[in-house]
């Protein structure tokens, strides 16, 4: 039980790998049970981290469930692993869409389904990695480890442009991840004096890095930000994601939406921020405004779409600018709600293209002009499609309207980091145009429900469309769920990242009073959380 | 006073909506009609309660509160889900569950032939939960739920058969529009919550505000208001918006919803009168949006679109009255007319009903003969309400928003441009008055035609169509509307001793006005007298266009003398191609040319692709390094690592 509880977070990252495994030596033929150890194995790695959320305790500064073992010491690399609040949300996201991922192309895929089952659980344990790596070295294994499975499902199980589009993928984060990379290999030669032991540690260089002259921290800053960046995707480095997400099967799509685009908003919380904290208050003001076009025009290319797919990438440009704009704007209500907004979008997006991918195996094609009328042969799946519409363009009453509420209202309020243009404050500007995206939203959305399932039966309603069946009722009641959920009862999201958040506004904004002299992180312990000190002392 | 039962309010209906909505279709249907009405019966049994509690309790601290749990609290700001019944509040739940249940009932006789009768009650029990939410809200957060939520149903009931295209784009142009003001009333949020740090109102009510803030915040949530009440310049969804069933566009768009941005104001009092300026705004923007609504009423032909454009007309007196100050008698005027607007769209649904889905006036006459005999006759009560040639319940709402805006000094003390030399505004009152006054007889004339054409003179329609009345569940709300069109006008009734009047009952509810004590520019005698005047004008002169027997004469001979203001005029002036040709084309145009300039040619073709032939073409020159000799591959390798070794180690 002990080792249990103290590998709980390696068993989280690795189970899926062990379902991969298993696969591995199954033969080759046998798609079902391909598929069944694939759905296990993702439910196992669920049902794992729910301890996670159990145990977690929002108070406590610092990482929970830690777990560190020297690998090459010499060299400063460990297996160093833990969670923060930010890092428990994203994991709990990614593991509990791993069956919903599986079980979506349960009948669609039925080539090389061996292959496709071993992809979508690397991947699995690839992200889960990400999050969880507390040296920079595993976490860029992991981080690349998720290109190749996700090259994979876009390349060979995609549709006509497949190719173009996972090699476009490939190269836009390839490109990114290799100047991350040079910049890790910086921190690691600048992390202690010529002769002594380097290190890789990201809870010890994240100690060190405040100190930085302020042109290197720049520069790195730069590095990393590039690289999560287009993950996340920032305009106007945005163009692989339409693509990508076309022409990934919907399973590809649910994980790319649902989890692999935090991975960069992730990023920029976890190490481009905190760790060149200078530079991210010098270069807030930019990515706030970048964020704030990605929501504008992410949602006017909505508008401009006939492909029901790649409407729905495009409107992630849009909701990821949310989140660009929130972490930027460096108050509690905008990260808080950023980070939340994460997750949402993970959840609602991820919805979308689950159902839309269901709309496509009925009736094979995307093509808009072909849709109308679902809701009458359909009526189920069309609910279910309208309530998670909803969500997208934030009603109350779902978790859309929580993240998109507070980012806004964070930047409104954002004074400082954000600064002013002449006399008006860049905070109550931004605002007040990422508020634009709320009428946007709502214009390209509704236009998209009329087109699908309203108006007359065309083409795509007449033939082959089926209502929900009791496989894909498993899939959308848990996102339902989850939509309402959060949308009604936010608070323990919202406390999971309390600490997390006030932590890194502490760094970047209010970098003096976090730091009485010098260059140490430490600080006295907030005298109103229990068990703040407890944390402290345990590092 | 806290209690814990108010959240049973807006909850049963909720419960009602899912139960409904998730099981209804595999229901009886007498039981999913039980669900539907007893819900909001209840809700209102309980609201009754609540409101003998509160009439009992002594003036300001008449209220019971109920936190219901917080909602979600960051940083400094803590938005509760929190239920205020105040005698505002508690009786808007008395209008909104009474009329409520009595639409509800009607609908069952409405709806009954319809096969997706589970899924209209399922969003008719939703919207009455988020319009309670709306009115019992505590704070500004909780509002906007039940605003948007109101603004959801009202999305989903207009576009209830979505079958037809026509439909389903005038619930989502509501939507859009609605969200339009939404957009206003969160930054209006913003604002007091940047500036006070809070958004309960108790709160907002002590915070200082600089004159500056008020007026932004007061503004920015009226821009709200304009989009839910219909006004100018945001009104174009509600006359589309009658595309959803009848009984909807009597309860959502004529008694309740639309009402939700008088209430709004009226809740917010408090921080209107600290922005006389705004108030100035929204008293023109609802003296203007009730003429243009009564003048393009006179020339609508489908009998839905009369009372459209009249509830977008009579909004704006409501507006008009909460803008001159006169909170009292602008959310009394919201009273009377969810009585009578209710009843006259019932009435409306029973001729459609009773002709098979016919609304075009042309096409009617003579139903009072032809059977509908109940209908005909509540909707003459109520037309006489809304006309004020008798002195019952809208005679006397809407004499007291007029009689106020005519005696206002909430602008004396303002000038029409910021700089101190110039005019005043205190003409403003008195013009508002002069203008009602005209809308009154516009109003009165385009009522009275209505009237006439439909349930006087002889039957037009197509012979095969045989007019009949409706069933009793569905005259009988109709009837009870009538009566209470009448004896609405109890709470109403002037005389400043009557203890029984709104205006008594909600003393110390609203904030005051700056300009004192009203002035008394015309006795109150003379008012009514000239209300009266102008009054049975309008139906003098709907009588002679439309008397019995002249059918369709009257639009014909108004056609004569002006051919093109009666096109205009029928074709709502155009204002809806205006913003087509503005708005609507300009911003989907920007977006297709932007996917295809920005995105396709500049980003992906040049930049992306551009340097994907580059590389190309750079590689064509590499590919004689990649000959697949491992050994060079090998050392070319080695020579890469010493280099970085060098660099990060010795030199770093």
């Amino acid at each position: 039980m002990d080792f249990l509880q103290s590998h709980l977070l390696t068993l989280v990252i690795f189970a899926p790998i062990l379902g991969a495994v298993i696969i591995a030596f199954l033969p080759r033929d046998e798609g079902g049970q391909h598929k069944g150890v694939a759905l296990l194995a993702s439910l196992l790695t669920f049902a794992l981290s729910v301890p996670l959320a159990a145990g977690f305790r929002p108070a406590a500064r610092g990482f929970s469930f830690e777990q560190r073992t020297d690998w090459a010491p010499n060299l400063g690399f460990s297996y160093h692993v833990g969670l923060d609040g930010v890092a428990l949300l994203l994991v709990l996201l990614t593991t509990f869409l791993g069956p919903i991922v599986v079980l979506s192309s349960w009948k669609y895929i039925q080539d090389r389904v061996k292959f496709y089952c071993i992809s979508l659980l690397v991947l699995e344990t690839a992200m889960v990695g990400t999050l969880a790596a507390l040296d920079l070295v595993l976490f860029y294994v992991f981080w690349e480890a998720m290109l190749i499975p996700m090259y994979l499902l876009i390349g060979m199980w995609g549709s006509e442009r497949r190719i173009y589009a996972a090699v476009k993928f490939f190269l836009f984060t390839f490109v990114g991840s290799v100047l991350m990379l040079l910049a890790i290999f910086y921190l690691w030669s600048h992390s202690a004096p010529p002769g002594q032991l380097r290190t890789f540690d990201y809870v010890a260089l994240q100690a060190q890095m405040p100190s930085l002259a302020a042109g290197t921290q720049k520069w790195l800053f730069l590095a990393f930000a590039l690289a999560f960046a287009i993950k996340v995707p920032v305009w106007p480095l945005h163009t692989w994601l339409p693509d990508a997400h076309t022409e990934a099967p919907a399973a590809g799509s649910i994980v790319l939406a649902g989890v692999m685009l935090k991975m960069g908003t992730f990023g920029f919380v976890r190490y481009a921020m905190p760790l060149f904290p200078a530079a991210a208050l010098q270069y807030a003001p930019a990515i706030a405004a970048l964020g704030v076009v990605g929501i504008v025009y992410g949602s006017l290319m909505c508008m401009a779409q006939q492909d029901l797919k790649r409407l729905i990438a495009y409107s992630s440009v849009a909701h990821l600018g949310f989140v660009m704009l929130g972490l930027s704007a460096l108050t509690p209500e905008a990260v808080n709600g950023a980070v939340l907004q994460m997750v949402n979008h993970g959840v609602s997006t991820g919805a979308l293209f689950l159902i839309v991918g269901y709309f496509y195996e009925r009736t094979h094609t995307r093509d808009l002009s072909q849709y109308g009328g679902v809701a009458r042969v359909a009526p189920a799946l069309s609910a279910v499609f309208l309530v998670v519409v909803l969500s997208s363009i934030g009603l109350p009453g779902t978790n859309g309207f929580i993240g998109e509420f507070l980012i806004l209202i964070g930047t409104f309020t954002s004074t400082t980091p954000l600064g002013n243009w002449g006399s008006l404050p860049r905070g109550q500007v931004l605002s007040v145009l990422a508020a634009t995206g709320v009428i946007l939203g709502a214009v390209y959305m509704l236009w998209m429900v009329q087109r699908v399932i309203f108006g007359p039966k065309r083409r795509a309603a007449e033939h082959g469309m089926t209502d929900l069946t009791l496989r894909e009722w498993l899939t959308v009641v848990p996102l339902l769920a989850a939509i309402l959920l959060i949308g009604v009862y936010p608070q323990p999201f919202l406390s999971a990242t309390r600490v997390p958040a006030e932590e890194l506004i502490q760094r970047v904004a209010r970098p003096r009073a976090a730091r009485p002299q010098g260059a140490g992180l430490q600080r006295p312990p907030d005298p109103d959380l229990p068990g703040a000190a407890r944390a402290e002392g345990e590092r | 006073m806290e209690v814990s039962w108010l959240y049973l309010i807006p909850l049963l209906p909720l419960l009602g909506a899912a139960v409904n909505g998730l099981v209804g279709r595999f229901l009886p249907k007498a039981w999913l009609y039980a669900v539907a009405l007893l819900v909001v019966l209840l809700s209102f049994c309980i609201g009754l309660f609540a409101w003998f509690e509160v009439a009992r309790l002594p003036g300001e601290s008449a209220q019971l509160r109920q936190l219901v749990y917080t909602w979600f609290s960051v940083g400094s700001l803590r938005v509760d889900l929190g239920l205020t019944f105040d005698r505002l509040s508690g009786t808007l739940v008395l209008v909104v569950t009474g009329v409520g249940f009595l639409i509800h009932l009607y609908s069952v006789g409405y709806m009954d032939e319809d096969p997706a009768y589970w899924r209209y009650f399922a969003y008719l029990n939703l919207f009455v939960s988020m319009m309670l939410l709306l009115v019992l809200a505590d704070n500004l957060v909780a509002m906007f739920v039940g605003w948007e939520g109101v603004g959801l149903c009202s999305y989903l009931l207009v576009g209830f058969w979505y079958d037809d295209e026509t439909k389903a784009y005038a619930g989502r142009k509501a939507f859009i529009v609605n969200r339009i003001g939404d957009f206003g009333f969160l930054i209006g949020i913003f604002v007091l919550y940047f500036y006070t740090g809070q958004v309960g109102f108790q709160a907002l009510k002590v915070a200082p505000l600089s004159l500056g803030v008020a007026s932004a915040a007061a503004a920015l949530l009226f821009v709200g208001a304009t989009g839910k009440s219909a006004q100018l310049p945001l009104y174009v969804w509600l006359p589309d918006a009658m595309a959803g069933p009848t009984p909807v566009s009597a309860l959502i768009h004529a008694a309740t919803m639309v009402t939700a941005g008088v209430y709004m104001v009226a809740r917010l009092s408090f921080l209107y009168v600290q922005a006389p300026g705004v108030m100035a705004v929204v008293a023109t923007i609802g003296i203007l949006t009730a003429l243009l609504g009564a003048v393009i009423g006179t020339a609508q032909m489908d009998i839905k679109r009369v009372l459209a454009y009249s509830t977008v007309s009579q909004l704006g007196y409501m507006f008009v009255g909460v803008g001159v100050g006169a909170f009292a008698a602008g959310t009394a005027h919201l009273i009377t007319h969810s009585f009578f607007k209710a009843c006259l769209f019932l009435g409306s649904g029973a001729v459609i009903h009773g002709l098979h889905g016919e609304q075009d006036l042309s096409r009617m006459g003579g139903l009072r003969r032809a059977g509908l005999k109940h209908t005909a006759a509540t909707f003459f009560v109520a037309t006489v309400a809304i006309t004020g040639v008798l002195p019952i319940s809208g005679f006397f709402s809407k004499d007291e928003i007029l009689a106020q805006a005519l005696n206002t000094r909430a602008f004396d003390f303002l000038t029409v441009l910021p700089d101190p030399g110039s005019p005043r505004l205190s003409f403003l009152g008195p013009t508002i008055y002069l203008v009602g006054t005209l809308t009154a007889l516009i109003t009165s004339f385009y009522m009275w035609r209505c009237y006439l054409l439909a349930f006087e003179g002889e039957y037009r329609g197509p012979a095969e169509v045989h007019p009949h009345e409706a069933p009793w569940v569905m005259t009988l709300p109709v009837w009870i509307l009538a009566a209470l069109s009448v004896v609405g006008a109890l709470i109403v009734l002037p005389g400043h001793d009557l203890r029984f009047t709104w205006e008594h009952f909600t003393e110390g509810l609203f904030a005051r006005t700056r300009g004192g004590a009203p002035a008394e520019r015309l006795p109150e005698l003379v008012a009514f007298g000239i209300a009266l005047v102008v009054a049975w004008a309008g139906f003098a002169t709907a009588w002679s266009l439309y008397a019995p027997g002249r059918a369709l004469e009257g639009d014909e001979r108004i056609a004569r003398v002006s051919p093109g203001l009666r096109k205009a005029l029928a074709a709502s002036l155009y204002v809806d191609a205006l913003y087509d040709r503005l708005v609507v084309k300009p911003l989907w145009a920007t977006a297709r040319t932007l996917w295809r300039v920005v995105d396709a040619t500049l980003i992906d073709g040049l930049l992306v692709n551009g340097t994907a032939q580059a590389v190309a073409s750079v590689g064509s020159v590499l590919r004689r390094f990649q000959n697949g000799d491992v050994q060079r591959y090998a050392a070319v390798t080695a020579v890469g690592v010493l280099i970085l070794v060098y660099v990060f180690l010795v030199r770093g």
